[in-house]
């Protein structure tokens, strides 16, 4: 692939939806996408789905200056993770000069999320779980569902990020200082500033009510209701989208990513979901791995093919969509349209 | 319910501030503010509820706040952009240097302070041409940048009708037209959604004679007014619950009734479901409005309320990011 080409192509024909025949049969023949098609697929999810919003880049020379820093201090491991050509360690800018300014990537905001993808894997079970989609290679990628492991959710255990409580029920091990430290503990108690000075607000016209609970009238359990702000970038290693999560508990406060697990098929969960750097936003985010991203949607075009179907590379954000909600079955993010998945649907 | 008239109630506005807003205020901080106080002109984004189950908020980015100095060059030809997701709003950030400095900040004068100028548009007519001030915020904060730690709070300041507003009737929009009605309606709001997308209030001018129903800016209120059978005032509200307008209707009822002296004001709360109008959610309300004369005394302000709450409370809300930028942290966790 000649990339000042690509870089070309996509900077120039982002509306026109030009599909050059060589790249038409990469996203058939291996499920990949070129980054022309990316913007193709990614202008077709805008338009049909309109939560869906393409990002430019909100970075500028302040911010490199952080991730500069970032890059020293963990630049290393990230590399280590993710392979090379992923983490371009020292590179100044968030922007990706091979991705059109104005089309970055793609987000959806305020997306809820109102039950934990472990509940709703239990209940599933109990129903007989099924196999999601195939997967002859057995490596975990959309097995059958297994025992949940950890599905202990206690929601009184969850951690207050105000408090910063640290949660004693905490199961996670895998960055033992997270939640650790002794010097959170000089951080006082956000109760202690319940300024008694001048705030003296009564109004009748304002609505008093605990309404930031979801209310379900026929169900006893008052959910409470996360959201996520999901985002899809391109990775370019991989050729293929990915997808991130970012978190925030029902008073709209930043959840650690840590807790996002919990609304990631259990399966999935530390296997194919990591904690990484964001390519374009600040801190560390969820994401669905895309090492075998290419191969599943190859899986899924097959499917569609052997049923008749042409598969159009401006709707592999939808297909990849569907495919992204079997590991993250809780969050209603939009990806909806009248396709028909044959057999493979439910 | 329509007979029954009672005290007109919205549901707060709320926030949300993700990680890159603290990360550029931190930057900003260290770089170019130093321990200059002066207010900062912010921007907050909203759009209208989306799903029948959750309320939307306005949302700080880090595009929320001004490019640094090495940028200010460029600085007029920066505009914020928007898109339907988000529409911009304008705020006002007052960070202090101490945490003491932020707790004794006088609120209820900022408050106070950010009201008059949404007052001051109503009348100067600004309010009518771009209608985003009418949803006017402010932010105070104290970031400790030792501890990266952030105390904040927000104030949406409403206006307060004296005396209150009037419900007459709230019913889900869907039950209010019919079906040609609705699709006219629905076109035009899937129209104005797509063209001028970012005006947050709007006037929708129904023809219900030739069932055709147009959305216009508020600016042309009164050809609307003179043209058709029937003017709502529609707004994006951000609120999902079926029995209350949100936060915004507040501003711009005292705008429809003391600019225009709209006495029964008929609103359509706009919202959304998967990014396309939902009239079951949509609610079409109708309140009487009847202000005091001292309204209409030119050196009038009226009183102001909008003090976000944390979980019921009047307390401040605090963020830590330490876990992604203490150094020492990243480098254990990346070790």
């Amino acid at each position: 692939m000649v990339l000042s080409q690509k870089l070309h192509e996509a900077f120039k024909g982002t509306v026109e939806r030009i599909t050059g025949p060589r790249t038409v049969s990469a996203f058939k023949e291996k499920g990949v996408l070129s980054i022309t098609e990316f913007i193709i697929a990614g202008d077709n999810l805008v338009s049909k789905c309109p939560t869906w919003s393409w990002s430019t880049c909100g970075s500028n020379s302040t911010e490199n200056e952080i991730v500069t820093t970032m890059d020293l201090l963990a630049g290393r491991d990230l590399v280590s993770i993710v392979g090379n050509s992923k983490w371009e360690s020292g590179e100044p800018s968030k922007r990706k000069s091979y991705l059109p300014l104005e089309k970055q990537y793609l987000i959806t905001r305020n997306v809820p999320c109102l039950r934990r993808a472990a509940s709703v894997e239990e209940e599933y079970e109990a129903a007989g779980g099924e196999v999601l989609l195939d997967n002859e290679d057995n490596d975990g990628w959309l097995a059958t569902h297994g025992k949940p492991k950890e599905t202990k959710l206690d929601e009184e255990n969850l951690p207050n990020m105000e408090t910063l409580d640290i949660n004693k029920n905490n199961t996670i091990k895998s960055i033992p200082s997270y939640f650790g430290g002794e010097e959170e503990e000089d951080i006082p108690d956000i109760g202690d500033y319940n300024d008694p000075d001048n705030l003296v607000e009564t109004d009748a016209a304002t609505l008093q009510s605990t309404y930031l609970v979801a209310h379900e009238p026929d169900d006893d359990n008052i959910l409470k209701t996360r959201t996520y702000d999901v985002s899809i970038t391109y990775d370019k290693y991989y050729q293929t989208p990915r997808v991130w999560l970012t978190g925030y508990d029902e008073s709209r406060m930043l959840l650690q990513p840590e807790l996002v697990l919990e609304d990631v098929s259990q399966d999935h969960a530390r296997k194919t979901v990591t904690i990484e750097d964001h390519p374009h936003l600040y801190g560390k985010h969820a994401s669905v791995h895309p090492c075998r991203h290419g191969a599943v949607m190859k899986k899924i075009i097959d499917v569609l093919m052997s049923h008749g179907v042409e598969p159009q590379v401006d709707k592999y954000l939808f297909l990849f969509l569907k495919f992204m909600a079997s590991v993250i079955p809780t969050i209603e993010y939009d990806y909806t349209m009248d396709f028909d998945l044959g057999s493979s649907s439910h | 319910m329509a007979e029954e008239e009672h005290k007109l109630q919205f549901a707060p506005f709320h926030s949300l501030a993700d990680e890159g807003f603290w990360r550029r205020l931190c930057s900003l901080k260290l770089d170019t503010l130093g321990i200059d106080q002066s207010p900062i002109p912010i921007t907050g984004f909203y759009a209208p509820c989306s799903h029948a189950q959750v309320s939307n908020h306005l949302t700080l980015l880090s595009e929320s706040l001004p490019p640094e100095c090495d940028e200010q060059s460029s600085l007029a030809s920066t505009v914020i952009r928007g898109n339907r997701n988000r529409c911009p709003v304008p705020g006002i950030l007052y960070n202090t240097n101490t945490l003491e400095s932020f707790h004794t900040l006088d609120k209820q004068s900022l408050l106070k302070a950010e009201a008059k100028k949404i007052w001051d548009d109503i009348q100067s007519g600004k309010a009518e041409e771009e209608s985003a001030v009418l949803s006017r915020f402010l932010l105070i904060s104290f970031a400790d940048l030792k501890k990266w730690t952030f105390h904040y709070w927000f104030a949406f300041p409403a206006l307060v009708l004296d005396p209150p507003a009037k419900l007459t009737d709230l019913r889900p929009a869907s039950q209010c037209f019919s079906l040609e009605e609705a699709e006219s309606l629905k076109a035009a709001c899937n129209e104005w959604r797509k063209s001028t997308g970012l005006l947050g209030c709007f006037c929708i001018a129904l023809v219900l004679f030739i069932i055709l129903a147009t959305i216009r800016p508020l600016r042309d209120w009164e050809d609307c007014q003179s043209a058709c059978q029937k003017v709502l005032f529609g707004f994006y509200d951000p609120c999902h619950l079926p029995n209350h307008p949100g936060w915004p209707l507040r501003n711009f009822l005292a705008l429809i009734s003391s600019r225009w002296k709209v006495e029964k004001i008929s609103f359509l709360c706009y919202r959304e479901e998967r990014g396309f109008p939902n009239l079951d959610i949509s609610l079409l309300g109708e309140a009487l409005v009847s202000v005091s004369q001292a309204w209409d005394d030119p050196q009038f302000i009226p009183n102001a309320v909008g003090w976000e709450l944390n979980k019921g409370k009047k307390v401040s809300r605090c963020i830590t990011l330490a876990n992604s930028m203490d150094p020492t942290r990243l480098a254990i966790s990346a070790a």
